[in-house]
């Protein structure tokens, strides 16, 4: 599924009404303030596409968060702040190397075939790819299970294509009219 | 492709849907006007299914007891070809079966669903999920996990147990026939329906990001899938930096221009404002004289518009970065309805 030009053209309003909220502290502010500023709206755009249905948007517009600009968000989002709160996996803190340890007491008592350590050895892989997947989606550490891990993922994906290509092409209209 | 388009329509939302074939759309819908759309094309899609190998898994469907009748995406119902024998004859032959829910709840005696040869078929169900609620989008995910399941019986399929163990997915009771040979407590069909719900998902972000097809193992498909999140990533950091690193004032009369405007009035004059206000005379541009230069202008402006989209939209093309670029270009084609013909 690819983005379709219904969701640019939302992002794009959407990203537009975030940005002149912010124009008035924005026009004599330094580059990296003005940066934060648009990436700011471009990303609570992008995730009030979704409205709310997707763990990604909610951790999205909760990550943004800062005093300051809790009315731009509520505005754009329109999304109320208690609805936006996950439920938090519980995680277990352990210091690694007892875990490893114990680990490898378990695997010595194993008995064990070629194949199965094979298999293992690739489930281990697998785990840590999806750790590293969950790091990266926002909000990765809420979703329990897999599948939905890899649902929000494909969702995700699509929406930062959108904003990639809207972003771009406004990017690449400015600079060429500023190089006119 | 037509189907495609009408599929999209129904759905109710705009998505396009790619690779929709005629048997495709007919096993998600009941209606007539599936049946009428598929008809036409019946030598086409049949066929194509007659040629396909003894191996590859081919399957029926054949609806008893379908009580719904609606013809729009969400409804489980199933469809019968009964006018077909070739494609009778091959159900006898792979009895292939899955049987789904109605939304209106009681437990059906076989109601079977159709699958698909390809996996591409299945994809495109998913795909829809994204867009259904919630209730349709369990259904489609069994469905969808129950697929995958009879790709892979081939030549087992003929002696099968029957054994039919039924399966909780919030609404609907999923009635599922095991394999030869495989266990059939309750705990490893879960599994099982589980990991092919997971299989069916890892496709469909196969497909999407560029360059995965062909690489064989979930770990490094893992690996290519975070490698492009964190690239689409930091793109959007860089196109935030250049954005903010070009004179404020254009993006921002940009914006109040464009804000100000109706939805369709902005869309047409997307590209205009971007011209107006590289001008040197147009920062203190209002709206209304902007409106009548707007309604009195048209034909000179087309020139400077061509003159824009030409390097911007070919500077689009080098960037792109695997990018589809039918996406972009409808997405910039709606932006600048103006520009139909575009200079690409």
């Amino acid at each position: 599924m690819q983005p379709t030009s219904t969701m640019n053209e939302e992002f794009l309003k959407k990203w537009q009404m975030g940005l002149q909220m912010f124009r008035p502290s924005i026009d004599n502010a330094s580059v990296s303030e003005r940066k934060r500023a648009i990436k700011l709206s471009a990303d609570v755009a992008m995730a009030s596409l979704r409205k709310g249905t997707t763990c990604w948007s909610r951790a999205l517009i909760q990550k943004t968060a800062t005093e300051d600009n809790f009315l731009v968000r509520q505005m754009l989002s329109g999304i109320k702040e208690e609805t936006l709160i996950n439920k938090k996996l519980p995680k277990v803190m352990c210091h690694r190397k007892i875990v490893r340890r114990s680990k490898k007491i378990l695997m010595r008592r194993k008995s064990r075939s070629a194949m199965e350590e094979v298999a293992a050895k690739a489930k281990k892989l697998v785990k840590r790819k999806t750790q590293g997947l969950r790091n990266v989606v926002p909000g990765g550490e809420f979703m329990s299970n897999n599948v939905l891990l890899i649902q929000e993922t494909l969702d995700y994906i699509v929406s930062l294509q959108t904003q990639v290509n809207v972003m771009r092409s406004i990017v690449d209209a400015a600079e060429a009219g500023i190089e006119r | 492709m037509d189907l495609s388009g009408r599929f999209g329509a129904r759905s109710g939302n705009g998505v396009p849907f790619r690779e929709v074939t005629g048997l495709e759309s007919l096993h998600l819908g009941g209606g007539d006007e599936f049946r009428q759309m598929v008809l036409p094309e019946n030598g086409g899609g049949f066929t194509a299914l007659l040629e396909l190998p003894p191996t590859r898994a081919v399957e029926l469907l054949h609806s008893s007891s379908s009580s719904s009748s609606q013809a729009t995406l969400h409804s489980v119902g199933t469809l019968t070809f009964p006018s077909n024998p070739i494609l009778m004859e091959r159900a006898a032959r792979f009895s292939v079966i899955a049987t789904e829910q109605n939304p209106n709840g009681n437990i059906s005696g076989e109601t079977t669903t159709s699958s698909v040869p390809s996996n591409e078929h299945i994809k495109t169900e998913p795909a829809e999920t994204e867009t259904s609620d919630q209730a349709a989008v369990e259904k489609q995910n069994n469905r969808c996990g129950k697929r995958k399941d009879f790709d892979k019986k081939v030549k087992s399929s003929t002696k099968k147990k029957s054994k039919s163990s039924e399966e909780n997915e919030k609404l609907p009771y999923v009635h599922v026939r095991a394999r030869r040979g495989q266990a059939t407590d309750s705990h490893s069909l879960a599994e099982r329906a589980r990991r092919e719900k997971i299989n069916a998902r890892m496709k469909l972000l196969q497909e999407l990001v560029p360059g995965c097809d062909k690489i064989q193992g979930t770990a490094l498909v893992l690996d290519e899938i975070i490698n492009h999140v964190q690239s689409l990533q930091r793109q959007v950091e860089m196109l935030s930096m250049r954005l903010a690193s070009v004179n404020p004032r254009i993006d921002f009369n940009l914006d109040t221009i464009l804000a100000s405007e109706n939805g369709s009035l902005m869309d047409g004059s997307f590209n205009g404002t971007t011209m107006q206000l590289a001008w040197p005379h147009q920062v203190m541009e209002t709206e209304q004289s902007y409106h009548h230069r707007q309604l009195q202008q048209p034909p000179p402006q087309q020139w400077p518009f061509d003159g824009l989209n030409q390097p911007v939209w070919g500077r689009e093309e080098n960037q792109d970065h695997g990018n589809d670029h039918n996406s972009l270009m409808v997405g910039s084609a709606s932006l600048h309805p103006n520009q139909v013909k575009m200079e690409l």
